[in-house]
């Protein structure tokens, strides 16, 4: 049940000078898992009305992924991973696969003015509600689709989760140790990337809705966004065989560069704790001069060796010796302070508990305390997008599992308590998921 | 069909890769992007490369090329008295200014969203930083790496007993990028609704922060720091990248996918196998499981891979070169690529943006020469002659 701190707020049509952004704008959210809640997350961060639906058999992967111990009762509503990309939106169950949801669903979209989905690309197809079909109940639907592969070509019907998009776009090619092979990145990169492109893209379908009265059907095939944070690499590519006289064979690795950069003396140093470090990038003359001095060598800036960004490039081992012989009597905050102050770029390499203490990002009020019914309080990451006028905070926490069922069904869809009995009975609706879906 | 961004113009006083990225966008979706450079310098990218036969040459940087397509170029010297004075005449026209400036910086240039706003109530600044506009770090010099390193990303990334490694390219300054994106259309559309703009602002570390996946959200609920740790290319033996005969794959699978994953694997008897019989069992055999994994890439090339991935519909993908895009059936099915021609670096295939949406255009314009639009932008907006421009470019003004 809502309570009395997180009322829906599906009045605020009228835009006002310090109402949020996206006030007065409803979502109804099919994603799960991470690239398409993490979309829909900013813009509910921004004030749009963003109801997620799941269903007994068709939950949020994310729920399950909570890591206490015993699985005590409610543990799908204490996943931090979900709750973090949940927030700030209403949740409710809704099995699309059967009519009585389906229509539901449509009754929803009629009052919306966009649908985000990121299931497989056949699956909107099969459940009916594709752009045609939630057209036909609102003629100005935005649909944002956000399938890994696209809905058209010859791999349409693949699958990939984040890693592998970013496996697919190139980039774990040009990602590694130099001379190891390629590196994936920590995280499932290709899901928030997707998501922030995808939830851009909405606006701008939005900005395009209010100059012509036209809704649209965006697709972000998730493997092409990732293709665009390597654009110079494809360009390159074919500068580079321009002037080759042998193609690259098949698979063939372009060199990577690792932590260093092609025109910085740059890289990573070890700190007077083990496996603490600071990264550092010195580019001009004037940095690298500033750098040798800090470093208390600042005769290396004369140094013939060092005179250039050629022939520091050529000799950034030797340097790299020096400046780890620096940074090995410091702190990664220390040595990243004084380099700063000298006028050399560096920041210290923050473990996750060292960035939760930052106090550069405890300075700026990042991290906001959240309560949740369930899941209990802690702190999260406060909105990105940061407004002057209309600051956002997280007003809600992220919905347990079905917790709007009430509001929405009955409040916004005008059904009777009856009504709303029956959903259950039937299984339209759920108060617990299945929980053999996702173990 | 008109372009989703149509009606907007922006003013671009950006250089390098966050701010030009951003632009991009809106310019890739139809907004007007008009980009101030440096007189006789231009964006810092024009200098990076790579380049056609490894000749620097400023109109033929790679880098420059691929992020500022379908943008206009003018030339302004915004330090100068009069050069500020232009820059706010365009700034009054515009629904946004995207800056990268430190606040420092800013007030030192006397270009800060005050300044714009006392031109124009309605107009949007706004600033993509490494650490912000506030706090003791907001006017620290930042690059990718150390965008990557202060964000937390740096420090998971990379084998356990290595140093710290940086993802490939440009990721950190991508993604702020990419976010200024659209913050800047959630504040232009706030702009438009109640007709007063205000700073949208985007800091590097706070983007990349937000991106952490499982692995804040799990410190920061449980306070556990098993999930702060390098683990090099495998989270498990389910989610990895190995070696296959012609290059690498990647394998993502989570519960729901096992039994698409051992069909694709030709593997079906792991299903009654004791040691993967379940998600427990497959945890506490992880090494075992492995071992498989290891087998099954080890005999398969890349395309045999991704032809069982689709059949089977398992998450299993090629590590795919820049080459292998290029060449990619799928993507060139799709017309993800798409010549430009630059009358002086040549034609090359660009990708195209990553949100298809049925009003975009589907051309790109070339990256600007610098200074190209000079004329038609300083006459059609602000009404300057041949004359007054000659002047300004007298004055090293432009």
């Amino acid at each position: 049940m809502p309570t009395s701190n997180n009322e829906p707020a599906s009045d605020l049509r009228a835009p006002t000078a310090d109402a949020l952004p996206l006030s007065g704008i409803r979502i109804l959210d099919l994603t799960m898992v991470w690239a398409g809640p993490s979309g829909t997350r900013l813009l509910a961060d921004m004030g749009a009305e963003v109801i997620k639906v799941e269903s007994a058999r068709s939950w949020d992967m994310l729920r399950s992924l909570h890591f206490l111990s015993g699985s005590p009762h409610g543990w799908w509503n204490r996943a931090a991973y979900f709750n973090h990309n949940n927030r700030n939106k209403y949740g409710i169950t809704l099995d699309l696969q059967t009519e009585r949801g389906r229509e539901l669903a449509l009754q929803l979209v009629a009052t919306a003015d966009m649908v985000f989905e990121n299931y497989r690309a056949d699956v909107i197809g099969n459940l009916r509600l594709d752009y045609d079909d939630l057209r036909a109940v609102k003629p100005d639907i935005i649909l944002v689709s956000m399938p890994s592969h696209g809905k058209s070509g010859p791999e349409s019907h693949h699958v990939a989760y984040g890693t592998n998009v970013e496996q697919l776009a190139g980039l774990v090619s040009i990602s590694g140790y130099p001379g190891m092979g390629p590196h994936k990145s920590p995280i499932a990169y290709g899901d928030p990337n997707a998501g922030a492109i995808a939830a851009a893209a909405a606006l701008a379908a939005l900005h395009h809705r209010r100059e012509t009265g036209a809704g649209q059907h965006v697709e972000v095939a998730q493997w092409e966004a990732m293709i665009g944070n390597i654009g110079e690499h494809v360009i390159g590519h074919q500068m580079d065989i321009q002037t080759r006289a042998e193609r690259p064979r098949s698979g063939e690795l372009a060199e990577s560069l690792g932590n260093r950069h092609i025109s910085r003396v740059q890289g990573v140093y070890e700190c007077a704790t083990p496996d603490e470090w600071v990264a550092i990038s010195a580019g001009s003359d004037a940095e690298f001069a500033a750098l040798a001095t800090t470093i208390g060598r600042p005769e290396l800036a004369r140094d013939p060796r060092f005179a250039d960004v050629v022939s520091r490039r050529h000799h950034q081992d030797e340097l790299d010796a020096m400046i780890a012989e620096w940074t090995r009597t410091r702190s990664q905050d220390d040595a990243a302070r004084e380099l700063q102050a000298a006028g050399v770029s560096a920041a210290p390499v923050l473990k996750i508990p060292r960035l939760m203490q930052d106090q550069h990002l405890r300075a700026r009020g990042f991290w906001e305390p959240v309560a949740s019914a369930d899941a209990g309080t802690w702190d999260m990451e406060g909105p990105v997008w940061r407004m002057s006028r209309t600051p956002a905070h997280i007003r809600l926490p992220a919905p347990m599992f079905g917790e709007h069922n009430q509001w929405v069904l009955g409040d916004l869809l005008g059904l009777s308590e009856d009504e709303i009995a029956a959903l259950e009975a039937e299984g339209v609706t759920a108060r617990e998921p299945n929980l053999g879906v996702h173990s | 069909m008109t372009p989703p961004l149509a009606s907007l113009r922006i003013l671009d006083l950006t250089s390098g890769v966050s701010g030009p990225w951003c632009s991009k966008l809106l310019a890739c979706y139809g907004a007007d992007v008009i980009k101030i450079e440096r007189p006789g310098i231009g964006d810092e990218s024009r200098g990076h490369g790579r380049f056609p036969g490894g000749v620097p040459h400023r109109e033929k940087s790679a880098l420059f090329l691929w992020l500022n397509t379908s943008k206009r170029s003018i030339t302004l010297d915004v330090a100068t008295a009069t050069g500020r004075a232009l820059a706010l005449r365009i700034a009054a026209r515009c629904d946004a200014v995207i800056t990268d400036y430190r606040p420092a910086d800013a007030q030192r240039l006397r270009l800060t969203h005050d300044d714009f706003a006392a031109m124009n109530a309605r107009i949007v600044t706004t600033s993509v930083t490494a650490f912000g506009q506030s706090g003791p770090y907001a006017d620290w010099l930042a690059t990718n790496l150390t965008s990557y390193a202060s964000g937390g990303q740096h420090y998971l990334s990379g084998d356990p007993d290595r140093e710290p490694l940086q993802g490939g390219g440009y990721q950190a300054l991508y993604q702020a990028g990419t976010w200024a994106f659209g913050a800047t259309l959630a504040a232009i559309w706030n702009a438009r609704a109640c007709g007063i703009g205000q700073q949208a602002e985007i800091a590097g570390q706070e983007v990349m922060a937000a991106i952490l996946e499982i692995y804040l959200p799990d410190y920061a609920y449980r306070k556990s720091e098993a999930l702060t740790l390098r683990r090099g290319n495998f989270a498990s033996a389910a989610v990895g990248i190995y070696p296959a005969i012609d290059g690498h794959i990647g394998i993502h699978a989570m519960p729901k996918n096992w039994p698409q994953l051992i069909k694709a694997m030709d593997a079906e008897w792991m299903a009654t196998d004791e040691r993967f019989i379940d998600n427990r069992a497959r945890l506490r055999n992880d090494d075992e499981l492995m071992a498989q994994m290891f087998v099954f890439a080890a005999g398969v090339t890349r395309a045999e891979a991704s032809e069982r991935a689709g059949q089977h519909r398992a998450p299993i993908s090629p590590v795919n070169t820049v080459a292998d895009l290029l060449e990619s059936k799928h993507l060139n099915t799709r017309n993800f690529f798409v010549d430009v021609e630059h009358p002086l670096a040549g034609t090359f295939r660009y990708p195209v943006p990553g949100a298809r949406m049925p009003t975009t255009p589907t051309e790109l314009r070339p990256a600007p020469l610098l200074g190209q639009h000079n004329g038609e932008v300083y006459g059609e907006l602000l009404g300057l002659t041949r004359r007054d421009l000659a002047k300004l470019s007298a004055a090293s003004v432009i």
